[in-house]
C-alpha cells in the first residue's frame, strides 16, 4: 500500500475545539505520517478558534476570511418580495462560487490518485462546486444515522454525497441503514483511538466517571436518576462529572432535587484525561443519542468497565454487552442502577469487563484504522 | 481521469459482467455504460447477443470498437430461446475474477461491482448478494425485491444458516468468484424458461461462504403493459408454467441430492406462498380451456409435494394448493382473492362454515383429518374480524335487458351469516380502473337469507354511466353495502353465465367518436369489469384511429399528469396535517357555540367510559347542554339524541374549534391549539400500574421535542380526574398535569358502588345469552406493544379456551373481553362457555355482570377492586412486560388476589373462586381504599356540579 498520495480534508472548519475538528487533525496527522501529502481545509474560521499547534505535518487554508451570509428560503408568499434578503442571497451564490475557485485552486496542486474528504455535509457544498475531476471525493458523516434521520441534515446528505465516490459512516450498522436509504456508495470507517494510556485505572477507587458535554442529549439528568437508586445502598461511593454546559444549572438542580448532591462531584472541565479517568472505576455513559463516543473509546483504553444505554450503532459496536461492559434498554433508568450495582459490588466483574475493554479498543488503534483508510483509497483507485 | 494504478491483486480483472441481448437494441447501450460506468474501473463486459434480427449487434459491436479493452462481443449463430445458453457461453469467455450477470433491459448501480466486490474480499465468500429494485417502467415506481433479507450486512458460513436466502432466486443481482463456479461445474439449464431458480438454488448448495449487502446494485426494468412482455411476466403463457414446474422437479432432485430435505420443504411451501398464489390470482381471466390445462398440470406437481409441504406453507396458500389439489377450482380461486397482491385488501368469497367450533374454508372436503386441519381457519379469526379489513366475494350472475333498462343482478357472500337482513342496503357502483375516486352508481335491491347476500339492480346504462371516452375505458363494477351502519365493499366477478354480450350502450363526454358500447371483461386482476368499445359505424371508423392519437401523443401523458395532480391536491385536502392547520388559523377563531360539549372516550373507539357516564348525568339533568359524540368507523352504538361527527372529518375539527367544553378520556388530536374560552375535561381512563409518560422509559430516552409534544397535549387540560393520592403521585406526575385536579373519583365507577341499571344489566345479560347459575368470568387483559411503543394488533390468549370448556363449561362462563387497541379471536360455537364480548362499548355493565375478573395488568384491576368480587392476575410475562414498560409497585406483592403465570393455577383460582374460601377479602378492602378512596358514587354528579352546573351560558 505504500503509494503516498494527496488527500484533503475539508471541513465546516478545523480550528474550534470539538470533536470533529480533533478527529480532523488526528487523521491528518496519522496520514501524513505514512507519507501522505495531507491539507486541512475549513470553509470558516472558527469563532473561538483552539490551539492546535503550530508545526502540524499538514497545511491547512480557510476558504472565506468572514463567514458567509446563512442559507435563506423563502416560507411564505410574502417573504418571496423581501428584495435584501434576495440581494443576499446572491451575493452569497457569488462568494460561494469564489470559495468554490480557491477550494478548486488548492485541490489543484494534487498528483494522481488525490482523495478530497468531506468531513461534513455543509463543508461538501462547497466541494460539489469546486472542481474535482480526476480525483476521488469521499463523504463522512460523523453520527448515528438515527441522528442524522432526525434533523434536516437528512436531506442534504442524500443531496449532497449522492454523488460522492464513497460516503462513509461511523459503524456498519449506520452504512447499512444509508445504504437501505438509498446511499449505494455506503460504507463504515471507525474513529481512531487518540489516547495512549501510559497507565490503566486500578479499579480500586469508588468512584463512578462521567465525562461529556452538559447538554440534553447527554441524558445526564438520567444519570442521576439511576444514581438516586444506587446513592442510598453505596454511601462510600461517589459520582464525579467532568464537563459543563448549557444543562449544569438544571442538573445541579435535579441533583439537591433528588437528595444526591452530597455523593455528586462537579469536578468541572478537564484537560487531564488520565487523572480523570484512573481516578474512577466505573464509566457510564447515560447519553440518549450518540454517534462513536469518543469517551467511551476513552475510558475503554484506560481500562474502565462501561456502562451505557443502548442508544447507537457506535455504541454497540464499542461495548459488547455483559463483555466490555453493560449495555441497557434506552431511558431504563432501573435497569442503570441495576448495572451500575453489578459493578460497584463485584470487584472481579469490574476486573474482568474492564480488562476485556482495554483489550477490545485496539481494534480503533490509529495503525489499524490508518490501514482501513489506505485499504479504502486502494479500493477506489481500482 | 487518472491512471489506472492497480488492477486488483492478480493483476488482471476483477469483475466480467456478461450482458445478454436478443433483439434489444434499443435498451442494450443503457445496460452496457451502466457497467462501463461503474465507480469500480477494472470491470468488463462480455456481450453475448443471442442471434439477434434487430440492430443489436451492431450495437454491440459499436461498444466493442470504442472500448477495445473493456468490452468484447460474442455473437450465437442460432437463437437459443432463454438465458441459459448465452449465459454459458458468456461464462466460457469471462476473465475477471469475479462474474456477474446483466440482462439487456436492466441496469446495474453505479456502485454494484465495487460494493459486491469489498465484500467478497472483505469476507472470502463464494458468493455475495446485493439488493434488487424493481424498477416500472410505465410509473417509475420502485419496489425493492425482498427487502426483509437485504436490511443489514451479513455473512452466512452455508445457506443452511439462513435458508430464507432461497426466496431470492435470481442469478443477477449477485456477484461470483468464477474459481468458485469453475470448482462447483456450475452452468444454466438450457432451453428452460426459469433457469435462474435451478442456478441459484445450485450455486447456494455449493457456495462455502455466503454473504450479503443491503446496497442497492441491481435494477430490474418491469413493463406491466404492452406488447413486448418480458418472460417472467408473461404469465398467461401455458408453456411458461410448465417450464417453471420442471425447474422446480430439478430443483428438488438438488436439493435431495444434498441431503437437504429440509431446504426442499420450504421450497414447497414457497411454491405454494408465492408460486401458485401468483398464477390462480390471475386465473379469473383465463379462458375455460387454459384454467383446465393450467390446473391440470399444477395437480400433477401438487400431487408430487406430499404432506409436510401444506403443513409448511402459510394457511391460505396451503388451502389453495390443496383445493387445487382436489379439483376445487371455487375453493381454490377464493383463497386466491383472500390472498391478493400487496397492497389489496383481501376479499373474502368462500362460503365459511362453522363445525363442533370450528370454521372452516368451505363445506366441503372435511371428511378426511388432514383436510380439516389445512381448511380450518378458525385461527385466522375471519369470522369476527372487522369488516374493514376485507371485501366480500360477489358475483354477477345475470344481465338482462328491457328496451333501454338492464338489469344486473347477483349474489354475495354472507360470512357465517354475519350481515343481518335488516336495514341493509346497497348500490352498484362503476368504479373507473384507472382513475381512484371516479364512479357513478346506481341503487340496488339487497336481501339476505342468512346464508348468502343477493341483489339486483335496474337501470339506464346510457344515462347512468357517463365516461369523458378515451381517457377512461374501463370501469370495474363493485356492490357497497350498507349493513347497520357500517359499509361493506363487494368485489363482483363474473360467474361464467355467458351473459356478457351485447354490452352497454353508452355515450361518452367526448361524442360517439370515442367509443358507444361497454362489453363486459375480466381482467388480470380478477374482477368483473366494463371497456368502451366500437360497435356502430361512425365508433367503428373512428375509435382505433382516437385511441392511438390518445395514446402516442402528448394526450396520456397529459390525462396522467392530471390524474396524479388531482389526486396530491385531494390527499393534501384530506390531510390531518392541512385540517390541523386550517383549525390553528381559521376554524378556532370562529364564534364560540355556547353549551356546546365535544365527547371522546378513547379515541372515538367507543361510547363508554367516563365521559359517557358526565354526558348521561348532563342528559338526567337536562342542562340543556348540546353534546356532540365523536366517533371512529361506525357510528353503531352511539347515542341517537346527541350529533355524531366521524373522528378526523372536517364537521369534527369544527365541531372542537367552537365547543364550550371538551371532555374525553384520552386526547384530542396533537397540535391543536385550544382556545382559552373552551373548558377541557381530561377524565382519562383508569389507574395506572404501568408507567406513563415522563416515567416510561421510551419518554425519557427520547428527543426534547417529543415531551414537548407532550407537554403542549398536557398543558391543554383544564380539570383532571382522580380516584386516589396513587393518582398524584403517579398519573399526574408522569403526564405533568398542571390542571386543576378534581378529587371526585371516576363516573364510571359510580355504578359499580351503587349497582347498575338493572334493566340495563338484564338486556345486556339476554344479549349476551348468559345462563343463571354459572359463575361468570370476565377476562380483560391489556395490550402489548413492541419496542417502539406500538400496539400489537393481535392478542394470543395465553391459556386453552378448549380446556376451559372442557373443565369448566359446566359451571363457568367466559366473557373475553380484548383492549381496544387489541383484537383476540374467539373461536365460534364454545357453546355459551366462551362468549367475546369485544363489541359491547362499555365495560362497565360487563364488570357488573361478571362474578369474577380475570386480567394481568389493566387498569380495570382498581376500579372491579370497588365491588369486592374476587379477582385473579394471570401474568405468564410479567417479566418481560415489567421491564420494557416499568410498573409503579410490585403487582405480586400488592395484588388483591391469587397471581398466577401458568393454567392449572389459573383454573384452579377460579374453581375457587366458585365455592371455595375466600381467602383474600382483606387484601381486596386494602387494595380498594388505596386506589379507589375517592370513588364514592357521585362522582358524575360532582363533576358536573364543579364544570357544567349552571347551565349553559349565553
Amino acid at each position: 500500500m505504500g503509494e503516498h498520495r494527496d488527500v484533503f480534508v475539508v471541513c465546516n472548519n478545523v480550528e474550534e475545539l470539538g470533536g470533529l475538528q480533533r478527529w480532523a487533525h488526528q487523521i491528518g496527522r496519522l496520514l501524513a505520517e505514512r507519507g501522505h501529502r495531507v491539507r486541512l481545509v475549513g470553509v470558516t474560521h472558527a469563532d473561538h478558534p483552539h490551539d492546535y499547534g503550530r508545526d502540524t505535518p499538514y497545511e491547512i487554508s480557510v476558504l472565506y476570511e468572514r463567514p458567509p451570509a446563512p442559507r435563506w428560503r423563502p416560507r411564505t408568499a410574502l417573504d418571496r418580495l423581501d428584495a435584501a434578503a434576495w440581494t443576499r442571497m446572491a451575493v452569497r451564490r457569488a462568494g460561494m462560487r469564489r470559495a468554490a475557485g480557491r477550494l478548486t485552486e488548492i485541490f489543484r496542486t494534487a498528483g494522481p490518485g488525490a482523495v478530497v474528504i468531506a468531513a461534513q455535509v455543509w463543508a461538501m457544498e462547497w466541494v460539489a462546486l469546486a472542481d474535482t475531476r480526476g480525483m476521488t471525493v469521499v463523504g463522512m458523516s460523523h453520527e448515528s444515522y438515527a441522528a442524522t434521520r432526525a434533523s434536516s441534515r437528512y436531506e442534504r446528505v442524500k443531496r449532497y454525497f449522492s454523488g460522492a465516490d464513497a460516503f462513509l459512516a461511523l459503524t456498519r450498522e449506520d452504512a447499512d441503514a444509508w445504504a437501505v436509504a438509498g446511499m449505494p456508495a455506503a460504507a463504515a470507517m471507525p474513529n481512531p483511538l487518540h489516547v495512549h494510556p501510559a497507565r490503566t485505572a486500578s479499579l480500586d477507587e469508588r468512584v463512578v466517571v462521567w465525562l461529556g458535554r452538559m447538554s440534553y442529549e447527554k441524558g445526564l439528568d438520567l444519570l442521576l436518576e439511576a444514581w438516586a437508586r444506587v446513592a442510598p445502598r453505596y454511601p462510600g461511593w461517589r459520582l464525579r462529572l467532568y464537563g459543563s454546559g448549557s444543562e449544569e444549572p438544571g442538573i445541579r438542580a435535579l441533583a439537591s432535587e433528588l437528595g444526591v448532591d452530597g455523593g455528586v462531584e462537579f469536578a468541572g472541565p478537564t484537560h487531564d484525561l488520565e487523572r480523570a479517568l484512573t481516578g474512577g472505576s466505573v464509566f457510564a455513559l447515560s447519553s440518549r443519542e450518540e454517534g462513536f463516543p469518543m469517551s467511551v473509546m476513552e475510558a475503554m483504553a484506560y481500562g474502565l468497565p462501561v456502562v451505557a444505554f443502548d442508544c447507537a450503532p457506535g455504541v454497540r459496536e464499542l461495548v459488547a454487552h455483559e463483555a466490555a461492559g453493560l449495555l441497557v434498554p434506552p431511558g431504563d433508568t432501573a435497569g442503570f442502577a441495576g448495572a451500575l450495582t453489578r459493578l460497584m459490588e463485584d470487584d472481579e466483574l469490574r476486573r474482568r469487563l474492564g480488562g476485556a475493554a482495554r483489550e477490545s479498543v485496539r481494534r480503533f488503534s490509529p495503525d489499524a484504522v490508518v490501514d482501513r483508510w489506505e485499504r479504502l483509497f486502494a479500493l477506489l483507485d481500482r | 481521469m487518472p491512471v489506472v494504478s492497480s488492477r486488483g491483486a492478480s493483476g488482471g480483472v476483477a469483475v466480467s459482467v456478461v450482458v445478454i441481448v436478443y433483439n434489444d437494441a434499443r435498451r442494450l447501450p443503457d445496460a452496457v455504460r451502466s457497467v462501463l460506468e461503474q465507480s469500480l474501473r477494472s470491470v468488463e463486459v462480455v456481450i453475448v447477443d443471442d442471434a439477434s434480427t434487430d440492430g443489436s449487434a451492431r450495437v454491440a459491436e459499436r461498444f466493442a470498437a470504442s472500448h477495445p479493452d473493456r468490452v468484447r462481443v460474442v455473437r450465437l449463430p442460432e437463437n437459443s430461446g432463454g438465458c441459459g445458453r448465452p449465459r454459458n457461453v458468456g461464462l466460457e469467455h469471462a476473465r475477471g475474477d469475479h462474474v456477474m450477470f446483466l440482462d439487456s433491459d436492466d441496469t446495474l448501480d453505479r456502485h454494484a461491482c465495487r460494493t459486491l466486490l469489498a465484500a467478497a474480499e472483505e469476507t472470502g465468500a463464494d458468493l455475495v448478494s446485493g439488493r434488487c429494485v424493481r424498477v416500472f417502467t410505465d410509473t417509475g415506481e420502485e419496489r425493492a425485491w425482498y427487502p426483509g433479507q437485504y436490511r443489514r450486512s451479513a455473512v452466512y458460513e452455508s445457506v443452511l444458516d439462513n435458508p430464507d436466502l432461497l426466496y431470492d432466486t435470481l442469478s443477477t443481482n449477485k456477484c461470483y468468484r468464477r474459481d468458485f463456479i469453475e470448482r462447483a461445474g456450475l452452468r444454466f439449464v438450457e432451453g428452460l424458461h426459469y433457469e435462474d431458480l435451478l442456478w441459484s438454488a445450485q450455486a447456494y448448495l455449493a457456495a462455502r461462504r455466503i454473504a450479503v449487502v443491503p446496497h442497492r446494485v441491481y435494477n430490474w426494468a418491469v413493463v406491466r403493459r404492452g406488447p413486448n412482455l418480458s418472460i417472467t411476466n408473461r404469465r398467461a403463457d401455458l408453456r411458461n408454467f410448465a417450464d417453471r414446474l420442471a425447474v422446480h422437479r430439478a430443483v428438488d432432485e438438488e436439493f435431495l441430492w444434498h441431503g437437504a430435505a429440509g431446504l426442499k420443504r420450504r421450497k414447497d411451501a414457497k411454491f405454494l406462498n408465492h408460486d401458485l398464489i401468483l398464477y390462480l390470482r390471475e386465473l379469473r381471466s383465463r379462458d375455460a380451456e387454459y384454467r383446465r390445462e393450467f390446473l391440470d398440470l399444477a395437480r400433477e406437481y401438487l400431487a408430487e409435494l406430499g404432506p409436510a409441504a401444506f403443513e409448511e406453507g402459510r394457511p391460505i396458500p396451503a388451502i389453495a394448493g390443496l383445493m387445487v389439489l382436489c379439483g376445487d377450482y371455487d375453493a381454490a380461486l377464493a383463497a386466491a382473492d383472500y390472498r391478493p397482491r400487496k397492497g389489496v385488501r383481501p376479499t373474502l368469497s368462500t362460503d365459511l362454515v362453522e363445525r363442533d367450533g370450528r370454521v372452516y374454508w368451505c363445506d366441503r372436503h372435511l371428511d378426511g383429518a388432514f383436510a380439516r386441519r389445512v381448511l380450518d381457519v378458525t385461527d385466522l379469526g375471519v369470522h369476527s374480524a372487522p369488516f374493514r379489513s376485507f371485501k366480500l366475494g360477489g358475483r354477477v350472475t345475470s344481465v338482462t335487458r328491457r328496451g333501454s333498462e338492464v338489469r344486473v343482478a347477483g349474489d354475495a357472500v354472507n360470512p357465517l351469516g354475519r350481515i343481518a337482513p335488516d336495514r341493509l342496503t346497497g348500490r352498484l357502483e362503476f368504479r373507473d380502473r384507472q382513475r381512484k375516486g371516479r364512479a357513478f352508481s346506481v341503487p340496488a335491491a339487497v336481501s339476505t337469507d342468512g346464508r348468502r347476500i343477493r341483489w339486483e339492480a335496474s337501470f339506464h346504462p346510457g344515462r347512468v354511466i357517463r365516461p369523458i371516452g378515451l381517457v377512461d375505458q374501463t370501469f370495474g363494477l363493485w356492490l357497497v353495502l350498507s349493513a347497520d351502519g357500517r359499509n361493506v365493499t363487494v368485489r363482483l366477478t363474473s360467474s361464467d353465465v355467458g351473459y356478457e354480450e351485447p354490452g352497454l350502450a353508452v355515450r361518452p363526454r367526448l361524442t360517439r367518436v370515442a367509443g358507444d358500447f361497454m362489453e363486459f371483461y375480466v381482467p388480470e386482476s380478477g374482477e368483473l369489469a366494463l371497456r368502451t368499445v366500437a360497435r356502430g359505424a361512425i365508433a367503428r371508423a373512428t375509435l382505433p384511429l382516437a385511441r392511438r392519437i390518445a395514446a402516442s401523443g402528448g394526450g396520456a401523458r397529459i390525462w396522467r399528469a392530471v390524474t396524479r395532480r388531482e389526486r396530491a391536491v385531494l390527499a393534501a385536502l384530506r390531510s390531518r396535517r392541512t385540517k390541523i392547520a386550517v383549525y390553528n388559523a381559521l376554524l378556532r377563531r370562529l364564534p364560540i357555540r355556547r353549551g356546546t360539549v365535544v365527547f371522546e372516550s378513547h379515541l372515538g373507539a367507543q361510547y363508554s367510559d367516563n365521559p359517557k357516564y358526565v354526558y348521561e348525568e348532563l342528559r338526567r339533568r337536562k342542562t340543556g347542554h348540546r353534546a356532540v359524540w365523536s366517533y371512529r368507523g361506525a357510528a353503531k352504538g352511539f347515542p341517537a339524541d346527541a350529533e355524531l361527527v366521524r373522528r378526523g372529518s372536517w364537521a369534527y375539527y369544527h365541531a372542537l374549534a367552537r365547543a364550550e367544553f371538551w371532555v374525553d378520556n384520552q386526547g384530542f388530536p396533537a397540535g391543536l391549539v385550544k382556545r382559552p374560552e373552551t373548558t377541557y375535561l381530561q377524565t382519562w381512563h383508569g389507574s395506572a400500574y404501568k408507567r406513563m409518560g415522563l416515567d416510561e422509559p421510551r419518554t425519557k430516552a427520547g428527543t426534547r421535542a417529543r415531551r414537548e409534544r407532550m407537554r403542549a397535549m398536557v398543558e391543554r387540560y383544564d380539570h383532571f380526574l382522580i380516584r386516589s393520592e396513587h393518582d398524584r403521585r403517579t398519573l399526574v406526575r408522569g403526564l405533568g398535569v398542571t390542571a386543576d385536579l378534581l378529587p371526585t373519583g371516576y363516573p364510571r365507577n359510580d355504578p359499580l358502588v351503587n349497582g347498575g341499571d338493572p334493566g340495563e344489566l338484564d338486556a345486556l345479560r339476554r344479549r349476551l345469552g348468559l345462563p343463571a347459575g354459572r359463575t361468570v368470568v370476565l377476562y380483560a387483559p391489556t395490550f402489548r406493544a413492541d419496542e417502539k411503543g406500538r400496539p400489537e394488533r393481535r392478542f394470543e390468549i395465553p391459556f386453552d379456551l378448549g380446556r376451559f370448556v372442557r373443565e369448566l363449561g359446566g359451571t363457568h362462563v367466559l366473557l373475553v373481553r380484548a383492549h381496544y387497541l387489541s383484537a383476540v379471536v374467539v373461536p365460534p360455537g364454545l357453546g355459551h362457555a366462551v362468549v367475546d364480548v369485544g363489541e359491547v362499548h362499555d365495560v362497565t355493565p360487563l364488570l357488573l355482570l361478571s362474578d369474577v375478573l380475570v386480567t394481568d395488568y389493566s387498569s380495570l384491576m382498581f376500579d372491579y377492586a370497588l365491588l369486592d368480587r374476587p379477582m385473579v392476575f394471570h401474568t405468564p410475562d410479567a417479566d418481560a412486560y415489567v421491564s420494557r414498560r416499568g410498573a409503579y409497585f410490585d403487582l405480586a406483592e400488592v395484588a388483591p388476589g391469587p397471581v398466577v403465570t401458568g393454567e392449572d393455577e389459573l383454573f384452579d383460582a377460579l374453581r375457587e373462586a366458585r365455592s371455595g374460601p375466600d381467602r383474600h377479602a382483606g387484601r381486596r378492602r386494602r387494595f380498594a381504599e388505596r386506589f379507589g378512596e375517592y370513588d364514592t358514587g357521585s362522582a358524575a354528579k360532582a363533576v358536573v356540579d364543579a364544570i357544567f352546573a349552571g347551565g349553559p351560558r349565553g
